[in-house]
Parts: C-alpha cells; structure tokens; sequence
C-alpha cells in the first residue's frame, strides 16, 4: 500500500506534512517513508538524521568496441534521445550526459559484441533508520545528472523491498513524468497547497494529475491564513478531491522544521493537527485494506 | 546578458526575488522575462499577466501505445522497460503515457510488427505576453505527466532570444525551476552569471549546495541572496560556505509578511509594499546588480 504527497509548486511544505504524517502514523502501522525528491531530498533534514547505507545506482551506457562495429548506423538512428552522434564514415560517439541508458542501441546492433556493458554512476538511494520507529528512503541525484527518473524507480523499489505495511511517499514539486512516477501506485494522493493565488493554479495541475491517475485526493491547506480557503474549497470541488485538514502560519512549525525535530513530537495545536490528519488517513486505511 | 536565478530549493523566494528585480531593473534596462519553471509557472502571474499573446505548442515528447487487437501477451516490452512504465492492466499490457520516457525500447523488442507505436505527443505551450511594466515575458507550461520539461525550456530560451534581437533588448533574466535536473540545466546553460537564492535553514543550504555543483560545471560566476535572513538566529552556515567558496553576498532579505500579502495581491512586494523592510533591502540588491553585474 502506498499514499503519496504531492503538490506541484515547490516550498508549499510538501515535505514538514510527509515527515510529521510519517512520525504521528510510524506507532500504528508499519511505515516507510520514501523521499522521492531526488532532485532536492531533505526530509532527513527534517528528521535531523544524517544518511546512511547508501548504494550507488548506476545507468547502462552504451561502450562501442570498434574493432567488431560495422558502422550501420543503426544506434544513432534508433536513439530517441540523440546521444549517439555518427561521423562521416558511420563512426559512432557516445554524448554521455543525453543517454538515458535505455539500451535501444544494443537491441538494434546487429553484430553481437560491438556495442559492450558499460556504465555511468547517476545517484545513489539511502535506507536510514530513524529514532522515530520508521526507516526513510532517500533518492539522491548526482549534480550535473539531467534525468532523475532512474533514481525515482530504484528508490522506491528499495522502499517497496522492505516491505512495510505502508510507504508514504513524498514527490518533487512540478507535475511532469517523474511526480507521476513517484505517485504511480498511489492507492492516495494527498495533495498541499496554500491558498493563494500561485498555490491555487499549481494545485490544479497536481488535482489534474490526480485525476488522469484515477487517484482519490485529498488537500491540505498549509499557511491556511495566508489567504481565502474559500477558492481551494471551489477547485476542490472542481475536482471532487476533499480538503482533510488547515495548518495555520506558524513560527513553531519553521523552528522545528529548522531544528530538524518534528512538530508532531510536541504538544500544541500544530501537532493535533499532524494527529488529526493521521487519524484520518488510518481510518481510510482501514476502509481500503 | 543572460542571468539565469536559481535556488535548488523550492518556496525560498525565488519568483518573488525575480519579479521584484525585474521591476526595479525594468527603469534601466532594456529586459526580457523567462520562466523556466516550466512544470509551475508563477512569475507571469506575478508580473500581471492575465492574457497570453502567442502561444507556441511544443510538439516534442514521444510516447508508446500498444495496440491489444494485436498484442500477443508475450510480456517481453514489460520485462525490458527500463522505466517499468508498462503494467498489466486486466490482462493487457498498457504503457502508462503519463511517466513513458519515449525510448521505444518496447517498440524494438515486440515481435509482432505494429504492435507498439511510438507517438509524438504535445509536450506542452510556450507563450509570450508583455507584462504590466512594458517588457515582455516568455513562460512555458509542460502538460501533466510529460517528460522532458528541459527541452521545453530550451524552446523558451531560443525563442528569447529571437526577440531579443527583434527587439534590440540587452538583458534575459532566467527563472529557472526547483531542483538540478534538465529543466535547471536547460535554464543555466547558456547564461553570463548565476544568481542564487537561499534562506538560512539546512534543507535549503544543502539544496544550493547541489545546483552550485552545477554552475560550476558551467564555468559560471555566481553570486548569493540569502532570503528570510533573521527566521533563523544564529545560523552561520550559509554565510561561511559562501564565503568559504568565494560566491559574493548580494545581501539579505528579511523575513516580511509584506511578502505573501503581496503575493495574494499577485505584485511584486517592491511595488505593493514599497517601504516594508523586504523591500528596502531588494531596492539595496538591485543598486548592486546594476552597480557590479550590468554595469
């Protein structure tokens, strides 16, 4: 079972609701939390741990053995991504940071041998134990690496292995093909927003998302004073997705998302929030399971 | 000059810092806007753009279907999908469109002919409006599910700079998205200077840290704004790595609840709130980008 937060526009606090969900369910249900904003992981931040048993994750990329290459050509063509570049002569070249290491070229290569293993290191996944009952999986891209789906696959198959009652998912912002890759699977998608004008438009990217995914969504209203609930209410219902729960604007939220200690742990009106909305999501638990 | 801002982090400021220079740069300077945060574009919005001018669609994504008149269940494009995009849905094999790559390995490996097509997709709009403020702005918007939004921002960066000659205009400031994938290396690419923005906290250093990683695979001179610069007392690690790796400071900006008021009013704060300390201190980083970086 998964559930995923998401929701397109970066800085929404995405991650403060994935870490304090993932701490207030961590003592009813055997949790994993997958961070899989590769691009930028901070929930170990959050968590204030630092990563540990890390693996690398390497891509396929083709290494052409000259002497065997009959110069067909037929890599360069079959190439989607124009990575492989040929000379005059039909002389194939590797431009290395456009493969997506998808081996088109060795299933085309005609001569067995000519195109050989090699590999290019593009990240590395994570599996670190918290002190709060529940292990984090983290995907980490390597700076200067364009493609950060490979890294969202191989991480949450690492979290899918450990396998745990339920992994609570945490996405990128945006909403191209590696956000839906991180909620694919999603039996929930919560999505955040604040209710704002920016936060409006983007989260209707994210509803639309959640629709064409045929995914039950939720929304939470972050910084809920910032502005009028009353125009998330209007997409909700646009979209048939149900506001679950306010957080108001709160400095004990930043010192604790600062301080790396979750906000859940202490007493206060922000973590009966946080407990509130864990309630809720068990009982839907209960409901699918 | 091509002045590409960045940030690795999302919700530190970005879009905020960059409209509100944009509106004071737009007196002196001869500008055009990009949005690069092409998966959320925010700084048309920001910038009162309510109508597009032109809008260019950009035909570019590729995705496989597979046709299960056809489809003889041997569950080979499945097995060598390198995405694991290809599922088993009530006894077919069905790509998922909304996180397919376009690689047609699974086109290559089928070994029933025409069963698997690779399409080419819209991948997106790219449009161009003039702001409220006279100079024009180019943002992109990939559609839901999409790959590649960082050729959508090459397309948006090409179409810049058309109108820059068109237009004779000296200077593209280049929003770029969160993180340090395509998108941000297809907004970096390219560009004179790199302008980061980061707030005081550890999630956002060690975001800034990465995309840093990335300017300097650019060769490109970059410098710091720290946003938010009090929320956190006491936190000296932002200040010492960038001085520690020689990135200028082009000040710091308070945390202000002028911001996200100006924000739901969709101004930059420098214009709705001229004299709150946020913008005060943009108004001194302006004078500093004008002074160092345009001069």
């Amino acid at each position: 079972m998964q559930i995923a937060v998401s929701g397109g526009k970066g800085g929404t606090g995405k991650s403060t609701i994935a870490v304090n969900l993932a701490v207030a369910l961590a003592n009813r249900i055997e949790i994993a939390l997958a961070d899989l904003d590769v691009e930028a992981p901070n929930d170990h931040l959050l968590l204030g741990v630092e990563l540990a048993n890390e693996e690398p994750v390497t891509q396929f990329m083709p290494k052409f053995d000259y002497s065997k290459c009959t110069r067909c050509r037929k890599c360069a063509e079959v190439c989607e991504e124009h990575a492989i570049i040929t000379l005059k002569d039909g002389t194939p070249f590797l431009m290395p940071t456009l493969c997506s290491g998808c081996r088109a070229c060795e299933i085309v290569c005609p001569v067995p041998g000519a195109i050989l293993e090699g590999s290019r290191l593009v990240g590395h996944t994570y599996v670190t134990e918290t002190p709060y009952g529940f292990p984090l999986v983290t995907g980490k891209l390597l700076e200067g690496e364009e493609r950060s789906m490979p890294l969202v696959v191989v991480a949450k198959k690492r979290a899918q292995a450990l396998n745990k009652d339920l992994i609570l998912v945490d996405t990128a912002a945006g909403t191209g093909n590696t956000v839906s890759k991180a909620i694919e699977d999603s039996k929930l998608l919560i999505a955040v927003t604040e209710p704002t004008p920016l936060g409006l438009h983007d989260l209707e990217l994210i509803l639309e998302l959640g629709r064409l995914m045929s995914i039950p969504t939720w929304i939470v209203v972050n910084r809920a004073d910032l502005g009028d609930v009353k125009e998330v209410e209007k997409l909700a219902t646009k979209y048939g997705a149900e506001i679950v729960a306010e957080i108001p604007y709160s400095e004990a939220i930043v010192r604790s998302y600062v301080a790396g200690r979750p906000i859940v742990l202490k007493d206060g009106p922000e973590a009966e929030i946080f407990k509130g909305l864990a309630d809720r999501v068990a009982e839907f638990l209960k409901e699918v399971i | 000059m091509q002045i590409a801002i960045a940030s690795g982090k999302g919700g530190v400021g970005k879009s905020t810092v960059t409209a509100s220079l944009l509106y004071f740069l737009k007196d002196e300077y001869r500008l055009i806007a990009v949005d690069a945060d092409a998966e959320a574009p925010n700084l048309g919005l920001l910038l009162g753009v309510t109508e597009w001018e032109e809008e260019r669609e950009h035909v570019g994504a590729k995705v496989a279907r597979i046709n299960p008149e056809t489809c003889i269940r041997c569950g080979i494009c499945h097995e060598k999908c390198p995405h694991d995009s290809i599922k088993l849905v009530d006894g077919d094999y069905v790509v998922n469109q909304l996180t397919c790559e376009g690689c047609n390995v699974c086109g290559l490996v089928c070994p029933v002919p025409g069963t698997v097509t690779l399409e080419e997709v819209r991948s997106g709009v790219i449009r161009r409006a003039t702001t409220k403020y006279g100079f024009p702005i180019i943002s992109a918007q990939l559609d839901v599910g999409r790959p590649e939004s960082g050729k959508l921002v090459t397309e948006e960066k090409e179409w810049a700079k058309q109108l820059m000659k068109k237009l004779d205009l000296e200077h593209m400031i280049v929003d770029s998205a969160a993180g340090i994938g395509c998108q941000v290396i297809a907004s970096l690419g390219g560009a004179d200077v790199a302008i980061l923005i980061a707030e005081p906290t550890p999630a956002s250093i060690s975001d800034v840290r990465r995309v840093y990683k990335v300017v300097q695979h650019f060769r490109q001179p970059a410098y710091l704004i720290i946003n938010k610069a009090d929320i956190n007392p006491g936190f000296r690690a932002l200040r010492e790595w960038a001085e520690g790796e020689g990135i200028p400071i082009l000040g710091e900006i308070p945390y202000d609840r002028a911001i996200p008021k100006s924000m739901a009013m969709l101004k930059p704060v420098v214009e709705a709130f001229p004299e709150a300390p946020a913008s005060r201190a943009i108004r001194e980083i302006a004078e500093v980008i004008m002074g160092e970086i345009l001069k």
